[in-house]
C-alpha cells in the first residue's frame, strides 16, 4: 500500500460523502465513520515501513514528494484516530443542524490535509496542505454563524500572516540551495551561517508559532476553540495545532538537525533558551486564565494553550528525555483534550449551555460522560496512572536534573493552575446541586459515548504501561541522533530515577482495595436526596441559590488584575489603527470632479515647483 | 522478599499510630496552652471506633469513591516515603510521584465533598485549593532546590547523601529553604492560623461538613495520614532522615510540636490575608535558597 493511495482515498473520500450525502443522510453518515475508520487502520498498517515516492515532479522542476517515517506514523495514527472518534461523535451532535453534508466534508477534509501534512517530504507539498487545513477549519470554526464567524476571521488572518512568513522562509531556502525536499536541505544547511539559520527557524517559527499558539501569538485560540462545533474543538485542539508542533520538531530536528540547533548562541540568549522561556511563559499565563473562564469550552481553550507550552518546552529543551516527553505530551494531550471537549460537548447537546455558573449535579445523569470527564482531568493534571504523568514526568525530571529548576518551577507552578481549573470543571458542571431544570436530562446518545470511552481507556491503558508508546517515541528520538532510553514496558530505568508504574499501579490497587473494605465494613450508609443538607437549621428553598457561581472569587480578586490578555488588546489596538489610517485616507475620494481636478493641479503646481527650485530632471 | 513485603504492611500501620498519637497529642498541648485539662490521649482512637459504627449519610457514588481516592493516595505516598531506614517502594519516580501523589488526598476529598451539595462545602473546597495553590508556590521553590542541591529526585538518596553531609537545614545554602519549608508547615497541616477550608465555626468544617459515621472516620484516618506525611518529608529532605524508625519519630515529634506552639496562639487569618503571606515571605526565602543553591552549584 502506497502513500498517495492513501492521500487520494482520504480526499477522494470526503468529496464522495459530500456527493452521495445529497442524496441520503445514512449513506453519508455511514460513508464518513467508513472512510476515517479505514484511513485508521490503513495508517496503522504502516507501522514501521518507510517509503518514500514521488507522486508529481513537473511543478518547477521540484518533485513533490511523500514519505513516511516513525514521527510521521505517530502524527498520521494520531490524526486518524481523533479524527474516526470526532466523526462518530458528531452524527448524533450535527444530525439537527443545518448544511450537515458541508459539515461533513470539511471534516474529513481537515483530516486528509492533516494527513498530508505529516505525510509531506517536501516544502511546497507541506505548504499546500497546510493551507488546504487551515482553509477549511476556518469554514469549520465559522459554521456556527454569530461570535463563530468574528472568531474564524481572527483565526483566518493570523494563519495567512503565518502562511506568509512560511513563505518566506520556503522561498529563501529555495534561493540558497535549489531544492525544498527537507532531507535533501539537512545536509547542506550545515554549510549555511548562523543568522541564515536563524533567520530561517524565525519565519517558519512565527508560521509554527501561531498554529501551535504560542505566546504572543495564542490569541486567536481561546475564541476558535469555544466558538467551533465540539467536535471540531476536539479536532482543533488535539491534532490541528499540534501541526505547528510538528513543524517545529520537523525544522529543529529534521531539517537544521540537533548539533546545530543547540549550537545556536550561548547561555540565556541562545535559540533553544529563548524558545524554552516562551513555552515555560506559556505554561504559566494561559494556566491561570483558564481559572478565571466562566465558559467551560472557553476554559478548555485555555488550557490547551498551557498544555501546547509543556510540548514546546519539552521539544526546545534538546534532551533526549526533553524530547521524549515533548513528543509523548502531544500524543497525551490529542487524547485527553480531545476527550474533554467532546465531554463538554455532550453536556452542551442536552443542556444548550457551557455556562459554568449554572450547569450542577450532571454525575448522576450522565455517568458515562462524568466518568471520562473526570479521566480527562486526571490525565490533564497529570495524576500517576494516566498517561499524562508519565509525559511531563519526563519533562521535569530533565529540567531538574539537567540545572534549570527556574524552568521546572513555571511548569510545575502551572500544573497547580491547571488542578484548579479542572476542578472548576468538574465540579460546575457534575457535581454541586442539579438544578431543577435538567431534572429530567436524558443520558448521551451511545454514539457520543462510544468515543468517549475509547479515550478513556487508552488514556488509562498507556498510563499503566507507558512503555508502548514511549518504544515508538524512542525510536524517532534515536533517528535524530539522541542516544537511546532505557524503555521498559513499565516505564524508564536510568540511575538518575527509575520510573515503575507497576509498582504505582499495584501500590495504588491494593490500598484502594483495603480502603474499600475497610469502607464496606463500617455501619451501612443510607443515601439521602441533594435537598436533605446540613444548613445549620435554616431551611434553603431548592434552587433559590446556585453554590457554585464565582467559584473562585477570591482567587479571582487577587490574581485577575494581573491576568490581562494585553497582547490580545494590542493586535486589536494594530487592527483598529488601521482600520482608522484606511477610513481617513478614504476621504479623499470625494466623488465630486471638482476635487479630482484640484488634486491634479496640485499635483502638477507641485513638480513645476521642484523642477523650478532644485532642476532635477 | 519477606522483609520488603513486612515493610508494605508495616509503614502505614507505623504511620497511622503516628499520625493519630500526633492528633490525641495535638488536642492535650493546646489544651495545656489554652489553660484547659484537655481530652485523654486516645481519645481520637475513641472517636474513630465509635463513628465506624454510628449511621451515616451518603450523597452518592463520587461521595463515597472521593473519600476512597484520598485515603488510597495518602496511603500510598507512604510506601514511597522513606521513615528511618524503611521505605517499602524507594524506586519508582522518587519526589515527583510523591508530590502528585500528595494531591490525590485534597483532590478526592474535593470530588467526595464536591457530591454533597452544600454551599459550606463549596466554600471550603475552593478555599482549600486556593490555599493550596498559595503554599505549593514556595513550596515547590523549596522541593526545586532540594533537588538541584544533591542533583537526584529521589528522596532516598537524599536522605542518604544528608547521613554523610550533615543536615541540609544546617548547610547553609538550603537553610532558607528549609525555614521556608517550616514556615507553610501549619499551611499544608492545614491548622490555624491557616485553617480556612475547614474553619469549624465559620462554615462548619467545610467539606466535611456533610460527613458523618465512617466518612467522619476514614476523614480523621486520613487527617492523620497527611500530617504524618508532611512533617515527615521536612524530616528526610531537612533533618538528614534517620537511621532508625526512633530517631525519626523523635525529629517528627520536635517539629510537630514546634509547629503545634504557632498553632496555638494564632488566630484564623482570611483566604486573601493567608495567600498574601504565603507569596511573600516563605516564597522570597524559597526563591533566595533556590539562587543560592544555583550559585554555588
Amino acid at each position: 500500500m502506497s502513500l498517495e493511495i492513501l492521500i487520494i482515498f482520504a480526499f477522494g473520500g470526503a468529496l464522495l460523502t459530500y456527493l452521495l450525502g445529497k442524496t441520503s443522510e445514512k449513506i453519508r453518515d455511514f460513508l464518513a465513520v467508513a472512510i476515517s475508520l479505514s484511513l485508521v487502520a490503513f495508517v496503522a498498517c504502516l507501522y514501521g515501513k518507510s517509503p518514500e515516492k514521488t507522486f508529481y515532479s513537473g511543478f518547477l522542476g521540484l518533485g513533490l514528494v511523500l514519505r513516511l517515517n516513525m514521527l510521521s506514523w505517530l502524527f498520521a495514527i494520531t490524526i486518524a484516530v481523533v479524527g474516526a472518534l470526532s466523526i462518530i461523535f458528531s452524527l448524533s451532535y450535527i444530525r439537527a443542524r443545518e448544511k450537515t453534508d458541508f459539515y461533513f466534508l470539511m471534516m474529513l477534509l481537515v483530516n486528509a490535509a492533516m494527513l498530508g501534512i505529516v505525510l509531506a517530504g517536501d516544502l511546497i507539498s507541506f505548504y499546500i496542505f497546510w493551507e488546504i487545513m487551515s482553509w477549511s477549519a476556518f469554514l469549520l470554526i465559522s459554521y456556527n454563524k454569530g461570535p463563530a464567524l468574528a472568531a474564524g476571521m481572527k483565526y483566518i488572518i493570523m494563519s495567512i500572516i503565518g502562511s506568509l512568513s512560511f513563505l518566506v522562509g520556503m522561498l529563501s531556502l529555495y534561493v540558497s540551495f535549489d531544492t525544498l525536499n527537507i532531507s535533501q536541505i539537512a545536509p547542506v544547511i550545515t554549510s549555511a551561517s548562523p543568522a541564515y539559520i536563524l533567520f530561517i527557524l524565525t519565519a517558519f517559527g512565527i508560521s509554527f508559532g501561531i498554529k501551535n499558539a504560542v505566546l504572543p501569538f495564542h490569541t486567536w485560540l481561546p475564541d476558535a476553540h469555544s466558538e467551533a462545533p465540539a467536535p471540531f474543538s476536539a479536532v482543533l485542539s488535539g491534532i490541528l495545532i499540534k501541526m505547528g508542533t510538528y513543524g517545529f520538531v520537523l525544522i529543529l530536528y529534521v531539517m537544521v538537525g540537533l548539533k546545530l540547533f543547540l549550537s545556536l548562541g550561548h547561555g540565556l540568549f541562545s535559540f533553544r533558551y529563548i524558545l524554552c522561556a516562551l513555552g515555560a511563559v506559556t505554561i504559566l499565563i494561559p494556566s491561570f486564565i483558564a481559572v478565571l473562564q466562566d465558559d467551560a469550552k472557553r476554559l478548555l481553550a485555555w488550557s490547551t494553550v498551557g498544555q501546547a507550552g509543556y510540548i514546546i518546552l519539552g521539544i526546545a529543551f534538546g534532551t533526549n528525555l526533553a524530547l521524549a516527553g515533548g513528543i509523548f505530551h502531544f500524543f497525551n494531550h490529542a487524547m485527553f483534550k480531545a476527550l474533554l471537549f467532546l465531554a463538554v460537548g455532550a453536556v452542551e447537546f442536552r443542556t444548550q449551555t457551557r455556562d459554568l455558573d449554572s450547569l450542577g449535579g450532571l454525575a448522576k445523569k450522565m455517568p458515562v460522560v462524568f466518568i471520562a470527564t473526570l479521566v480527562g482531568i486526571f490525565a490533564l493534571i497529570g495524576v500517576p496512572l494516566t498517561s499524562g504523568f508519565v509525559s511531563k514526568w519526563l519533562i521535569y525530571k530533565t529540567l531538574i536534573l539537567e540545572g534549570s529548576p527556574f524552568l521546572a518551577f513555571f511548569a510545575l507552578a502551572g500544573t497547580w493552575g491547571t488542578i484548579l481549573y479542572s476542578y472548576k470543571l468538574i465540579h460546575n458542571v457534575f457535581l454541586g446541586q442539579l438544578p431543577e431544570k435538567y431534572k429530567d436530562i436524558q443520558k448521551s446518545p451511545l454514539s457520543m459515548q462510544l468515543p468517549m470511552i475509547v479515550l478513556s481507556v487508552a488514556i488509562l491503558l498507556f498510563g499503566i504501561l507507558p512503555g508502548i508508546p514511549l518504544k515508538v517515541i524512542d525510536a524517532i528520538g534515536t533517528s535524530f541522533g539522541f542516544e537511546s532510553l532505557n524503555i521498559t514496558l513499565w516505564g524508564i530505568t536510568s540511575e538518575t530515577g527509575t520510573l515503575n508504574t507497576i509498582n504505582i499501579f499495584s501500590a495504588v490497587l491494593v490500598t484502594g482495595l483495603i480502603v474499600w473494605m475497610l469502607f464496606r465494613l463500617g455501619a451501612k450508609s443510607v443515601s439521602i436526596p441533594q435537598e436533605d443538607s446540613y444548613a445549620a437549621g435554616a431551611h434553603t428553598p431548592a434552587d433559590k441559590y446556585h453554590y457554585t457561581t464565582e467559584f473562585y472569587n477570591p482567587l479571582h480578586r487577587m490574581i485577575k488584575p494581573f491576568l490581562r490578555d494585553v497582547i490580545d488588546e494590542f493586535y486589536y489596538w494594530i487592527a483598529a489603527s488601521v482600520q482608522r489610517l484606511c477610513c481617513g485616507v478614504r476621504h479623499i475620494y470625494a466623488g465630486d470632479i471638482g476635487y479630482y481636478v484640484t488634486y491634479i493641479i496640485l499635483f502638477l503646481a507641485l513638480l513645476i515647483f521642484i523642477q523650478l527650485k532644485w532642476k532635477p530632471w | 522478599m519477606v522483609i520488603k513485603v513486612m515493610q508494605i504492611i508495616l509503614s502505614p500501620i507505623l504511620a497511622l499510630v503516628v499520625g493519630v498519637f500526633f492528633l490525641g497529642l495535638a488536642r492535650k498541648i493546646m489544651a495545656r496552652i489554652h489553660w484547659r485539662y484537655g481530652p485523654p490521649l486516645i481519645q481520637p482512637v475513641i472517636d474513630m471506633i465509635r463513628l465506624f459504627y454510628q449511621k451515616s449519610a451518603s450523597h452518592g457514588r463520587m461521595f463515597d469513591l472521593g473519600i476512597i481516592i484520598s485515603l488510597a493516595g495518602s496511603i500510598v505516598v507512604i510506601l514511597f516515603l522513606p521513615f528511618g531506614r524503611i521505605c517499602p517502594l524507594s524506586s519508582s519516580g522518587g519526589l515527583l510521584v510523591i508530590l502528585y501523589m500528595m494531591l490525590l488526598a485534597p483532590l478526592g476529598i474535593a470530588l467526595s465533598g464536591g457530591q454533597g451539595a452544600n454551599p459550606n462545602i463549596s466554600i471550603g473546597i475552593s478555599r482549600k485549593l486556593i490555599l493550596s495553590l498559595g503554599y505549593e508556590v514556595p513550596l515547590l521553590l523549596v522541593l526545586l532546590a532540594v533537588m538541584t542541591r544533591y542533583k537526584t529526585i529521589s528522596i532516598v538518596e537524599v536522605a542518604n547523601a544528608q547521613q554523610s553531609t550533615g543536615w541540609s537545614i544546617i548547610s547553609w545554602p538550603l537553610f532558607l529553604s528549609g525555614l521556608s519549608y517550616f514556615l507553610i508547615l501549619p499551611a499544608i497541616l492545614g491548622i490555624r492560623p491557616f485553617d480556612v477550608s475547614s474553619a469549624p465555626q465559620e462554615i462548619s468544617s467545610g467539606p466535611m461538613v456533610e460527613y458523618g459515621g465512617k466518612y467522619l472516620a476514614l476523614a480523621t484516618i486520613e487527617h492523620a495520614f497527611v500530617l504524618f506525611i508532611s512533617i515527615a518529608l521536612f524530616v528526610n529532605l531537612f533533618l538528614g532522615g534517620a537511621d532508625n524508625p526512633v530517631i525519626f519519630f523523635v525529629k517528627m515529634l520536635v517539629v510537630f510540636v514546634l509547629s503545634l506552639f504557632i498553632h496555638a496562639v494564632l488566630p484564623r487569618l482570611r483566604i486573601e490575608q493567608a495567600i498574601k503571606y504565603l507569596w511573600k515571605w516563605p516564597t522570597l526565602l524559597a526563591f533566595v535558597g533556590l539562587i543560592i543553591t544555583l550559585m554555588i552549584k
